[in-house]
This record gives structure tokens, C-alpha cells and sequence, in this order.
């Protein structure tokens, strides 16, 4: 029979890879290539120039010449001891360690439910992820007066109380987060959702029924056969609310503004007031390349992961 | 060990009837084989007997207890899947043991049984190789030995071959077979293909249509098939079945095919009862029991094909198509020319054209 | 309509040889059939055909015309391929139409063109359908019947029927033979199915890891193979093969047992078993109806032996093995076949 030598590369390996074609091609699609590059590239290098500067557009030099004001890593170092910064960032990992997993939780638990056929699925299905669908600044809005010390939250608690429940929720700043994050579970859960129940269908029914005929119980086969069999999908799902979540503005701005203080401001809200409020904008341009940084860090780490999952 | 008794079985999925009352006695250690064409109510059936489904009639029976209420997981049925659903995720040591950890057997004991089934399905060299990526042969191994290390008294098999490239079917046949011989368990295996059932079954239950249509091994079925449905199904090619008359001339029937000739019954056939009048009928001969001849059929060749130790030849004539098998070392006849052949009496079967069920009892 | 000629021909994927020096002629109006194992090189040597890939050596001649710098349009050869490729959302008239619609030909032609190609597949009454709605023959025809109505100079067919059952492959075979021959063009086909192979083929080509081993009519390669790879590519049950040494141990009667074999094979039908005392041991019995297949052990080896009907036979009786007249195969150390003493 055949030996690993003898291989013969069938539809995996493109038809002029070996030939001299290969090296023509690269030349022939070469400046589509470049433009797309600079197209992708190009805000993050303005970024990047702007950020070593110290320019503002209330200058009056257009922003080409911002070299002038060229101030080095000042912004960057600037950055470091900027407490309020780091305030940010760490309120939007804590916002991001709470609702994740409980999104994640809360998803696959419906995923769970929804994977088998039930009385009335459809409908409620289709309720689930009305929330998604919903504008996010219609979102905070809705938040914003169902937290009221007079609104229907409080009311809700009043029943199970003597005497009416009255909390600031949204003006505490201790309890101000809570409600902050209890909009964004309501909000992104159902896209967790959607994503895990996909993930959860695509398990080969028939390993699951060979498991069943070997005995395993359900708990045994969500564990060893459905959830290792939805790892990368799981990654998926994950790093996309991960990523959100450090993105997490508008319903947020619209219910807090980030405050009462800075109780609710996150990385985002703190550029947007940098920005729009004090017009630093170079200063902007460097917290937003630090963000970048750290995001790109988390999205490699998620796509290690994915790829060792997919080789299993 | 079990014997499985199907008693009137039944199911319908709204108003599509995928099985009717079907009965069949499968013994103890038997490998039976339903073969019959996709539709035929075989998967049905089988699934019916893992749990997978529940029967809309009837009763399935293991060593006389009825089981139509025992979950899958508690009725000892091992199944192989048509694409064997292995745990790619796991290891091979890990698909074998899946089993006997699921039901709580002591760590000690499975690393004995993992050792004990991996030795007997030289499969050792490979227990920590990832399951994904291994030949077709070893992955059917593995889908065995892995409902195996089970002890289950029942064996049921999907196409476990339907996925596997001509070359290899012949070598994955002998394995299973030999397999099912150290294991000895009843094993029921589902297929379209007549060659695994005719080769590796002790007997085999030919369906279409929801229906049972006969059970017998395979050489019985072969030579007196009790429907045509069957004689064509059974045999690489199918019997050939030609539309004719009887006829009666002082003490002789024989049976007549407009424009090809006649051929005369054997004795048996010639007493029985139901070949007395003259009526239509369906006459039926396997293609390599036909032989050259003076007399007899006369039909135009239409393509003669040479397949190594044999040739087949394919015949037309009007609405009659039949086909000749001749080994290789007899000059076959030429495309576009007229053939005789004759069909010796024994190997005459009739059918009823409307019911298509067997005529005249059976000649062996 | 044409002639097929490869001279020399090499295709390397880094250091893998997939084509090595492969020469061959397929006459004009041939049904030409490859047959190797998986990764023997067949699928590559379609490739060049078609001008997906170049030789990296050698050259390719249609009808005498070096196709180097065809580009592969231009050579005009139809590929059907295995998972046929069908337009889902298309009828299968539109599906067949699809080839002249887009090279833009006129109307009338068309017609008539995709009238006389359905006509000769008997497809009249499945024109209407969707793929969806087609069993597996049926789309086969559609996918042929899109490939046939280009007029291509050859048809390259990569094993198309093998996703069919058996029985409807048995039928398909037949129908696609008798459509080349009605057809009257090259056809240069590949599969993995040897039966299959022997009943349409003209010729055969037999790889082994990129070489060609043997080229010649069907019957002429199962009768007369080259080497002892040839021998056992085709035939179910495979030829048996056996030392020379122990040939000559089981077999009672054979006159034609070169001693200077290394490797002596005879097909199973070439295979005699006597009930009476003899050094074999029945050890199963796999009776098909038309055929019996005894395995029987004499001398150390596994014997297979095809006999005719359904000869009565006991697991476990005594046997002697003979054998026929030309039914021994005899082959040198190398593998290679030795000329008949």
C-alpha cells in the first residue's frame, strides 16, 4: 500500500501554490492589498501619532502638524498616576467579572431548557430576545424609570416589606453599579443565550444517545459530552461579552451619566467626558490605545484557546 | 445473552405507517441481519428495540419480559451508530472506559476491563492516541469494543458500513463477523446491502414498506424467495422476473413469455395445486443459473459486461429485461445479438402478479 | 472528441512525488479508467488533465497538441464531479441548460442541443424537478446530462457514483457505459470500486503511488496481471497468494508450480477443492447463493476458494486443493510476474 511519502495533496492545497504563478499573483494583488492594510491601519497610526502629542483641535493646527506639540510619552506617563483612570478600569472589570458569568450562567441555563421541544417554545423564544433587540438607549431609559426611588423596582420590593421601600438606587453610590448591571444581564443574557443554544444543537445527537445507552446520566453527559464538545463556541460567546462589556457606554450613560462622582464610570464614559468635556484630545488617544492594548491581549488568549479546543 | 421476540410491532408517525405488525424471534446468540431498501421500516425497527423509540403496537420482548417500558439506558442494548459516534474529544482509553465509569464501576476494575477489551481488539498501542483521526476500521473497533466492555446481552448495529470505501468492506465484514464470534452475543445488524447480510448473517428478515416480508437464512432465502420483492433484492444481480402465462398441454404445464418461448416446471411444481389453471404469473430464475441452448428463451443482447471471474450479460427483449451470469472461461454471446438460453426446471420460481407472493411451494 | 497522451509526466508537492514519470495514451472515444488506492495519484493526474495543475515535467498532448499553455476553458473537458454540484435552486432543465446559457449561445441551439442530450439519458420526466426532489441516479443523470450538452472533448468523471447504494450503482455503472458508447466520446474515469472499474472500462490504468503499473484491457489485467500489485487490486475474494514453498505443500495437483517463484497467486475461482484426505482444513463457509466462498487452511496459509452454487461442505473436513489448468500465478521476488514455463 501507500507510505506517508507518497501523498498526494488533493483540494486542501491551492492549484498555483508551487508554481510560478504563486509569486505573480502577490505582485497583481499587491495594492488592493496595501489599500486595505492602510484602510485598517490608518486610524490606529493617527492614534498613535497624536497620542506622542499634545495637541487639541481648539489649537488651531490642523492635525498633520500636531508633531509641533510633540511631547513624547508624557501622555502615557500621565496615564500611569491618573487615579481616575484606573478607577474606570477597574470598575469596568468588576462590571465585566460580575456579568459574565452570570450571563454565561443564565444563557446556558436557557440553552438547557430551550435545546429540548416544550409546550409554547416558539413564543417563548421569540420573547427571550426581545431584550436584544432592544436600542440601548431606549434600554437605559426604561432602567432609568424602573430604578426611580418611586418606581416599579422599589414597588416590587415594597410587598415583601412592612413599610414601602423607598432606595435611591440610582443616586447611592454604592447601589448605583447594581442597577447598571442588572440593565446590561437583561440586555445581553439572551445573546449569550442565542449563542450557546446554537453551540448546544450542533453536539451530534447520536454521541449523545451512545452515551445514553452506555448509561451515562444527564448531568454526566452535559459534562463530559456537551460542554467539551461546545469549548470553542463557548470561547466565542465569552470573549464577544468580554469585549462589550469594556465597550459598555449607552445604557449606562443614559440611567448613571456615570455618577453619582465616578461610582459608574467606565473606560468608555471617562474617554467620552475626556473627550467631549475637557477636549484633551490627545490624552484620549492614548487611554484608547491602552485599551486597545489590553483588549488585543484578551482576544489572542481567546483565540489560543479556541484553537486548542478545536483540536480535540 | 437474550433471545429478542418483536410480537405484532407497529409504528406510525401521524399518517405514515413505518412498520406493521411485525413478528420475528431473534434467538439467543444469533446474528440476524434486516436488510430491505431505505424506507423499509429496518431503522424503525431497530431503534425501536434500542429505546430510542416507542412502539405505537405490540410488545418487544427480552427473554420473555416485556421491555417497551424500560428506558434505553437500563435495557443492556450495546448500539453501534452508522458513523459509530465515537467521542472524538476523548481519548481511545477514555471511549472505552466511558462506559463503565457511567455506571459507577470501581476505578480498578475499569483499568482491568479497558486492559482485558484492548488486548482483544488490538487496540493497545493506541489507547492514549486522541480518537479523532483513526482509520475507519479501528474507529468501528473501538464503537464495538466500547458498548462491549458492557457485557450487553444485545447487539444492534446501524450501516455500520455504509460509510466505508469498497475496497475495505470485504476486510471490515470478516472482522465483525469474527468479532460477533468471541463476543457471541445476539446481534441485530440493519442493512441495504444483500452482500453483508447474505455474508455475515445467520438469518436475515427482508423488509419494504413497513413490512415483513421474509425470514430465513440466507441460503434459503436465496433459493425460495417468498415474494419477488425479495427475489430481486437478494443476489448481485436480483433474480430475473418475467411477466408470462401458464399453460396446460395434456399433462404438462409450462409457462409461457409472449415473444421470448417457454419453459417447462419442475415435477414438484407441475402437482401443485395453485399451477393447475391456466392464469398469468411472474417467472422468476437467478441470472447464473442460465445456460446456452438451442431452445428455450430467446432474448436480444444488449451489453455484455466482464467483471473478473465472471461476465453478466444484460438481455432486452420487448418489456422483458433479464440478465445472465456466465464464469469468465464461457464465451459470452455479443452486444446486438440474439440469444437463446435455457433455465433448467428446478430453478423455475413462480409469483402472483398482483400479490407478488411465491407460487407452487418450494422446490429445495 | 480526442486522444489523450501524457509523456513522461511528474508532479511534485514540495517532496512529495503525487505523479512520477507517468506516460500513457487514452485513445479517442475511450472509456479509460484510473485505479489505485487512496493517495495513489489519480485525483492529481485529473487535475493536470483538466490544467488545474501544471506538470512539473513532461508534457500533456490532447489529439497530438501540447496543452502546456491551454488554460484550462480552453482545453474544453467536462468534469463531473463526485458530489456532482448541482444548482440547488435550479430545475434540473435549468441545471443542464446552465453550461450554454452562460457561453452565451442562441436560443434555438440550445434547445436543441439540451433536447438530444436528455433525450439519450431518458430524462424527459424528472426535467421539471429541483435537485431536492431527485433520487441519487437521478441526479447523477442531471449532473452527466450538464456535463454532456458543452460538447467537451473529454468527460472526466471523479468517482460519481460511489455516494449510491449497491444495487442502484450496479444499475448506474451500465446506464453510464451505455451513454459513452451512445455518446461516442473520451471518457477518463476515476473510482475506488474495482467491479466497478472492470465493468465499464475499456482500459485500465493501475497506479501505485504516483507510477503506473499496469495499462490494458480489464479482462487482460485480471487474466494477466504485471506484478503481484496488480493481482491483488482486483478481484473479490483477492487472489491468494502464497510462498512458493507452501503452494507447493497445499496443492495436490500443479503441474504449472514454477520452483524459481518467490510468490505463487491463483484467483479463487482457479481453485479446486476435493472432499477426500488431504493437507487443507475447511475453515468457513460463506455460501452467496450464485457463489460459495470456502476459506480453507492447508500449509500454514488461508486459502480462498469460489465455488460454483452451493456445494455442501463441513467446517472442520479435510480437503484437497488443486488447481486449474493456467490458473497459476507465478511472481519473482520483486513482485513482478515471470513468463510462463
Amino acid at each position: 500500500m501507500t507510505n506517508a511519502s507518497t501523498m498526494e495533496p488533493v483540494a486542501e492545497r491551492p492549484a498555483a501554490s508551487a508554481s510560478t504563478g504563486a509569486g505573480l499573483g502577490l505582485w497583481l494583488t499587491l495594492p488592493a492589498q496595501l489599500l486595505v492594510l492602510f484602510i485598517a491601519l490608518f486610524p490606529i497610526l493617527m492614534q498613535v501619532y497624536i497620542s506622542l502629542t499634545d495637541w487639541s483641535p481648539l489649537d488651531g493646527i490642523p492635525w498633520w502638524r500636531a508633531h509641533e506639540l510633540w511631547i513624547g510619552l508624557l501622555n502615557y506617563t500621565d496615564l500611569m498616576a491618573d487615579s481616575r483612570f484606573w478607577g474606570a478600569l477597574w470598575r469596568t472589570m468588576f462590571v465585566m467579572a460580575v456579568c459574565v458569568p452570570v450571563q454565561f450562567l443564565l444563557g446556558l441555563g436557557l440553552a438547557v431548557l430551550f435545546v429540548d421541544d416544550f409546550h409554547g417554545k416558539r413564543v417563548l423564544y421569540s420573547t427571550l430576545l426581545v431584550p436584544m433587540m432592544v436600542v440601548p438607549a431606549v434600554a437605559g431609559y426604561m432602567f432609568f424609570m424602573l430604578f426611580q426611588s418611586g418606581g416599579p423596582v422599589n414597588d416590587l420590593l415594597s410587598l415583601f416589606t412592612s413599610d414601602p421601600v423607598r432606595i435611591a438606587w440610582l443616586s447611592d453610590p454604592d447601589l448605583a453599579l447594581i442597577a447598571v448591571m442588572v440593565a446590561d444581564i437583561w440586555q445581553w443574557t439572551p445573546l449569550m443565550f442565542l449563542i450557546l443554544l446554537a453551540g448546544m444543537i450542533s453536539v451530534p445527537q447520536d454521541q449523545q444517545m451512545a452515551a445514553i445507552l452506555l448509561g451515562a446520566s444527564w448531568w454526566r453527559r452535559f459534562f463530559t459530552i456537551v460542554l467539551p464538545r461546545m469549548k470553542s463556541i463557548i470561547i466565542i460567546a465569552l470573549a464577544i461579552r468580554v469585549i462589550e462589556i469594556f465597550k459598555i457606554f449607552d445604557t449606562l450613560f443614559i440611567m448613571t451619566g456615570g455618577g453619582p462622582g465616578v461610582a459608574t464610570e467606565t473606560i468608555s464614559v471617562y474617554i467620552y467626558k475626556v473627550t467631549q468635556q475637557e477636549l484633551i484630545w490627545s490624552y484620549v488617544a492614548a487611554i484608547a490605545l491602552a485599551i486597545l492594548i489590553v483588549l488585543s491581549v484578551v482576544s489572542v488568549f481567546a483565540i489560543k484557546r479556541m484553537q486548542r479546543g478545536q483540536g480535540t | 445473552m437474550s433471545e429478542i421476540v418483536l410480537e405484532n410491532l407497529g409504528k406510525t408517525f401521524g399518517d405514515f405507517t413505518a412498520l406493521a405488525d411485525m413478528n420475528l424471534t431473534i434467538a439467543n446468540g444469533e446474528f440476524m441481519a434486516l436488510l430491505g431498501p431505505s424506507g423499509c421500516g429496518k431503522s424503525t425497527t431497530m431503534n425501536m428495540i434500542a429505546g430510542m423509540l416507542r412502539p405505537s403496537t405490540g410488545a418487544i420482548r427480552f427473554n420473555g419480559r416485556d421491555i417497551v417500558d424500560v428506558p434505553m439506558a437500563k435495557r443492556g442494548v450495546g448500539f453501534v451508530f452508522q458513523n459509530y459516534a465515537i467521542f472524538t474529544h476523548m481519548s481511545v482509553r477514555e471511549n472505552l472506559a466511558y462506559g463503565p465509569r457511567a455506571q459507577g464501576v470501581a476505578a480498578a476494575e475499569i483499568t482491568k476491563r479497558v486492559q482485558a477489551f484492548a488486548e482483544l481488539l488490538q487496540l493497545e498501542t493506541m489507547l492514549d492516541r486522541p480518537a479523532a483521526g483513526l482509520s475507519v476500521n479501528i474507529l468501528q473497533r473501538l464503537a464495538i469494543g466500547r458498548s462491549a466492555i458492557l457485557e450487553p446481552a444485545i447487539f444492534l448495529l446501524d450501516e455500520p458500513l455504509s460509510n466505508v470505501d469498497a475496497a475495505f468492506r470485504a476486510v471490515m465484514r470478516s472482522e465483525l463477523k469474527s468479532l460477533q464470534g468471541q463476543f457471541g452475543q445476539t446481534m441485530v445488524y440493519v442493512t441495504h446491502d444483500q452482500l453483508e447480510a447474505m455474508t455475515m448473517a445467520d438469518r436475515i428478515a427482508v423488509m419494504d414498506h413497513g413490512k415483513l416480508l421474509q425470514v430465513g437464512t440466507p441460503l434459503e432465502i436465496y433459493n425460495n424467495p417468498a415474494d419477488a420483492f425479495v427475489a430481486r433484492f437478494i443476489g448481485a444481480p436480483g433474480m430475473n422476473i418475467l411477466e408470462g402465462t401458464l399453460t396446460r398441454h395434456a399433462d404438462t404445464v409450462s409457462a409461457e413469455v409472449a415473444g421470448l418461448g417457454s419453459v417447462t416446471l419442475s415435477p414438484a411444481m407441475q402437482g401443485a395445486a395453485a399451477l393447475q389453471a391456466a392464469r398469468e404469473v411472474q417467472i422468476g430464475f437467478r441470472p447464473e443459473q442460465i445456460n446456452a441452448a438451442d431452445q428455450g428463451l430467446t432474448m436480444q443482447v444488449t451489453f455484455v459486461e466482464r467483471i473478473g471471474a465472471r461476465t453478466i450479460v444484460h438481455m432486452e427483449q420487448g418489456a422483458s429485461l433479464a440478465k445472465a451470469v456466465l464464469p469468465a472461461d464461457v464465451p459470452p454471446p455479443v452486444a446486438g445479438d440474439a440469444w437463446t438460453f435455457a433455465v433448467p426446471d428446478d430453478a423455475i420460481r413462480l409469483f402472483d402478479p398482483v400479490t407478488g407472493r411465491a407460487l407452487g411451494g418450494r422446490t429445495h | 472528441m480526442a486522444s489523450i497522451r501524457f509523456d513522461n509526466v511528474s508532479k511534485s508537492y514540495g517532496d512529495v512525488v503525487a505523479v512520477d514519470q507517468v506516460s500513457f495514451e487514452v485513445p479517442d472515444n475511450a472509456f479509460f479508467c484510473f485505479f489505485g488506492p487512496p493517495l495513489s495519484g489519480k485525483s492529481t493526474i485529473l487535475k493536470l488533465i483538466l490544467g488545474l495543475e501544471t506538470p512539473d515535467s513532461g508534457e500533456i498532448f490532447f489529439d497530438g497538441q501540447p496543452m502546456h499553455d491551454v488554460s484550462p476553458p480552453d482545453r474544453n473537458v467536462a468534469m463531473v464531479f463526485q458530489n456532482l454540484a448541482l444548482f440547488p435552486h435550479m430545475t434540473a432543465l435549468e441545471n443542464v441548460r446552465f453550461p450554454l446559457v452562460e457561453r452565451k449561445i442562441d436560443a434555438a441551439t440550445i434547445t436543441a442541443r439540451v433536447a438530444e442530450v436528455t433525450e439519450k439519458l431518458h430524462m424527459a420526466h424528472i426535467l421539471h424537478k429541483p435537485p431536492a426532489q431527485l433520487s441519487g441516479g437521478e441526479r447523477q443523470r442531471v449532473a452527466i446530462a450538464r456535463a454532456l450538452v458543452r460538447d467537451p472533448v473529454a468527460y472526466l468523471m471523479d468517482d460519481p457514483i460511489s455516494a449510491l447504494d449497491a444495487r442502484l450503482r450496479e444499475e448506474t455503472r451500465v446506464e453510464l457505459r451505455r451513454m459513452q458508447q451512445d455518446m461516442a466520446k473520451t471518457l477518463i474515469y476515476v473510482t475506488h470500486d474495482q467491479e466497478e472499474a472492470m465493468s465499464v472500462s475499456d482500459q485500465m490504468l493501475i497506479l501505485d503511488a504516483g507510477r503506473v503499473r499496469q495499462i490494458g484491457a480489464p479482462h487482460d489485467l485480471y487474466d494477466a496481471p504485471n506484478s503481484t500489485y496488480v493481482a491483488s487490486m482486483l478481484g473479490a475474494p483477492a487472489m491468494n497468494m502464497a510462498g512458493t514453498a507452501e503452494a507447493a505443500g497445499a496443492l495436490t495437483h500443479a503441474p504449472d508450480l514454477d520452483r524459481g517463484a518467490k510468490t505463487v497467486g491463483i484467483r479463487p475461482e482457479h481453485l479446486r477443492v476435493a472432499q477426500k484426505a488431504g493437507p487443507g482444513r475447511v475453515t468457513a463457509i460463506e455460501p452467496l447463493g450464485a457463489t460459495t466462498i470456502l476459506s480453507v487452511e492447508a500449509a500454514g496459509v488461508t486459502w480462498k476458494a469460489a465455488l460454483r452454487g452451493q456445494p455442501k461442505h463441513d467446517i472442520g473436513a479435510a480437503v484437497e486443493l488443486s488447481v486449474d489448468a493456467g490458473g497459476l500465478h507465478c511472481f519473482d521476488a520483486l513482485g513482478n510476474t515471470l513468463p510462463a514455463a
